[in-house]
């Protein structure tokens, strides 16, 4: 049952019933134990009267028959009595008329007991007086007795029943009014507009609803935050897209003016240069936003030694332009478990800004080496380093330290870190070679033994 | 007319340098806002053309920086971030005109000539002088039907002797005004340019003061 209002009224109107209905048995046994009682000593009564009447008035009683009505004067709740008085040779002294008929069997005396006659229950109690020589036998017809039971049972449980459903009908207003907050707020949280993640006002909501209503809020401002984020991560790549498209509209225009010969064809020179940036930024987007989705990376293995060597291959042509010297120091093979296009990307990204920023004939070095449970790869420059102040920014998006003419997009870092992040690893910023410069270190954990 | 370029993109700061300097244009670049600063205390410039995301030093600070020493050059910001309540906080930190990059590099230099004519109180961009119709857009010189062509140099040289009638300017003066950093001057070039104006457009126009430089009396 998915209703609140459902459940609670049902659980509550079965322990209802069940109180009462084990109320109304526990009534029913007293009433029952009650009206025996006083129907035994009622019976009792007659018998002692039997035995004080005269033996002249016994046969004139025996004509009137016992019939008493009970206190509210229904009729057919009367009670039946028969008796049967004896003398002490066996002669019937006296006798309620009808009862021979009934062949009711030889009681002795003394004793009381139920008795069973042509499929009617009998109550039968016997008195005997040995001074007077008598004895006194009274039958009560069992019948009688259980039908006042019932009527008792019946007056008790009327109310009850009639009661029930004027209940159920409260107990499912009250059950109603009280979810009457929970309907508010729902009705407050379908009004909003979709793109409002303003909190809810926790102001009146009932204790129990409370915590719902800050786990909401908690996602609410989380969801906010991440917005916010993405918000600003494109308007940040909206304007680093303009940079690029400003560039080729300047140097195309430039090239369709300009009289002098040389400088048309630096212009457009230049108008393919900015192409060549605005690729790169768009793929470098691109590699964000891949690693900014949730899909499970492919399991995979791959030694960073391999790596670094294929980023060396690809990568000393553009080293050589500054005459720059790119190393790989690595003792043996160091497996992580990661994509290779993965960790190419990252050895990529980290190289093309070692040279980008590095001196011109400067050193580059790439190490791998393997610790207790982790595997390095580090890359170092003896280039200008990073500002002390500027070293926690350097992986923001879009970031670019200061005082350098080179063309990043500020996005080379966040890569980095993104990937790094993404494979459960650790990114560090140390010293460069030789005291100057910086060195990145990666720590990867390596992969279980199989 | 001297501009000081600040913008630290080479490919932009490259094509608006040599757009400007076809447009007949001194360009001075600046890639970051200390090597404006250092430019602005050294040099009169005509108009400052200031991208605002610049690294070191922003381009709404040193457009703070310019305002807050009484210099009214006049500054044309060029910006990515062009929404307008950018242009808005760019207009009322001092800027006097506002261009969303990409933008169109012939209108750039109309906007930046538009800028320096208005800061010299001038209303087209052609200067009557006599019976001379001066127009530094076209590079020529009109005298009634007869059109006069000019080069780049001899057209900013006449500018900056019109816009400063009466007024005798140095030959440093002059090359200054004529000459961006990395050019090579030849030690005579002024007088070269004088010399080719005079052949164009007679002998007695601009007068020799020895020991001084040169002037243009007051238009008659």
């Amino acid at each position: 049952m998915r209703s609140i209002r459902q459940r609670l009224t049902l659980l509550v109107l079965s322990g209802v019933v069940l109180v009462w209905a084990y109320s109304l048995y526990s009534s029913y046994r007293q009433a029952v134990h009650e009206v025996e009682e006083w129907d035994e000593t009622r019976v009792e009564q007659a018998a002692h009267a039997l035995l004080l009447l005269d033996a002249r008035d016994l046969p004139v009683f025996a004509g009137a028959s016992l019939n008493v009505s009970d206190d509210d004067g229904d009729n057919d709740a009367s009670m039946r009595l028969l008796f049967e008085v004896t003398g002490a040779d066996g002669r019937v002294l006296a006798a309620s008329p009808g009862l021979s008929s009934l062949g009711l069997p030889a009681f002795p005396a003394g004793a009381a007991g139920p008795l069973r006659a042509d499929d009617t229950k009998w109550h039968v109690y016997v008195l005997g007086d040995a001074a007077r020589g008598r004895i006194v036998r009274v039958f009560e017809q069992r019948t009688h007795r259980s039908e006042l039971s019932t009527q008792v049972a019946q007056r008790i449980a009327r109310p009850l029943v009639l009661a029930l459903p004027v209940l159920a009908v409260l107990v499912w207003v009250a059950i109603g009014s009280s979810l009457t907050p929970l309907r508010t707020l729902s009705r407050a949280i379908e009004a909003r507009s979709p793109d409002s993640l303003e909190t809810i006002e926790v102001k009146g909501v009932p204790d129990e609803v409370h915590p719902l209503v800050t786990a909401l809020n908690a996602l609410l401002q989380r969801l906010r935050r991440s917005f916010d984020r993405e918000r600003a991560f494109t308007g940040d790549a909206a304007h680093e897209l303009k940079t690029p498209l400003a560039a080729i509209k300047v140097q195309a225009q430039l090239a369709l003016t300009a009289r002098d010969p040389e400088r048309q064809r630096r212009a457009m020179q230049r108008v393919v240069e900015a192409v060549d940036r605005s690729t790169h930024l768009a793929d470098q987007l691109l590699a964000l936003a891949r690693l900014e989705e949730a899909t499970p990376l492919p399991d995979a293995q791959v030694d960073l030694a391999d790596v670094a060597r294929a980023c060396i291959a690809d990568q000393h042509v553009h080293a050589d332009c500054k005459q720059m010297s790119l190393t790989l120091r690595a003792d043996g093979p160091c497996v992580v478990r990661a994509p290779p296009a993965l960790m190419r990307l990252l050895l990529d990204n980290l190289v093309d800004n070692a040279i980008k920023y590095g001196h011109v004939q400067g050193r580059i070095e790439i190490a791998t080496w393997e610790d207790a449970d982790t595997t390095c790869l580090q890359v170092r420059d003896d280039g200008p380093g990073v500002a002390e102040a500027d070293l926690s920014r350097l992986h923001d998006r879009f970031f670019r330290g200061e005082g350098h003419l080179e063309q990043g997009n500020g996005l080379g870092l966040s890569i980095v870190a993104r990937i790094v992040a993404r494979l459960g690893g650790k990114l560090d910023y140390t010293a460069g070679m030789d005291g100057k410069g910086l060195g990145v270190r990666i720590g990867l954990p390596s992969p279980m033994p199989s | 007319m001297r501009v000081l370029l600040v913008e630290d993109d080479r490919l932009i700061g490259s094509g608006v340098e040599d757009g400007l300097t076809e447009a007949g244009m001194t360009v001075d670049w600046a890639h970051d806002g200390r090597q404006a600063q250092l430019a602005l205390e050294t040099t009169p410039y005509d108009l400052v053309v200031l991208d605002l995301g610049l690294p070191r030093m922003s381009g709404t600070e040193l457009l703070d920086w310019i305002r807050k020493r009484r210099d009214h050059t006049p500054v044309l910001v060029m910006t990515a971030r062009d929404t307008v309540a950018d242009r808005v906080s760019g207009l009322s930190a001092g800027a006097d005109d506002y261009l969303g990059k990409p933008f169109d590099l012939m209108e750039l230099v109309a906007r930046c000539r538009a800028l320096v004519r208005r800061a010299q109180g001038r209303s087209t961009d052609t200067i009557e002088y006599g019976d001379l119709l001066v127009d530094p857009e076209r590079l020529t010189v009109t005298r009634g039907t007869e059109r006069i062509a000019l080069t780049s140099r001899e057209c900013a040289l006449l500018v900056e002797l019109l816009a400063n009638q009466g007024r005798p300017l140095s030959r440093t003066r002059l090359q200054d005004s004529l000459y961006g950093w990395n050019e090579e001057i030849e030690s005579n070039a002024i007088e070269v340019h004088v010399s080719n104006l005079r052949k164009k457009l007679g002998a007695h126009l601009i007068r020799t003061i020895r020991g001084v430089g040169y002037v243009m009396e007051k238009a008659p």
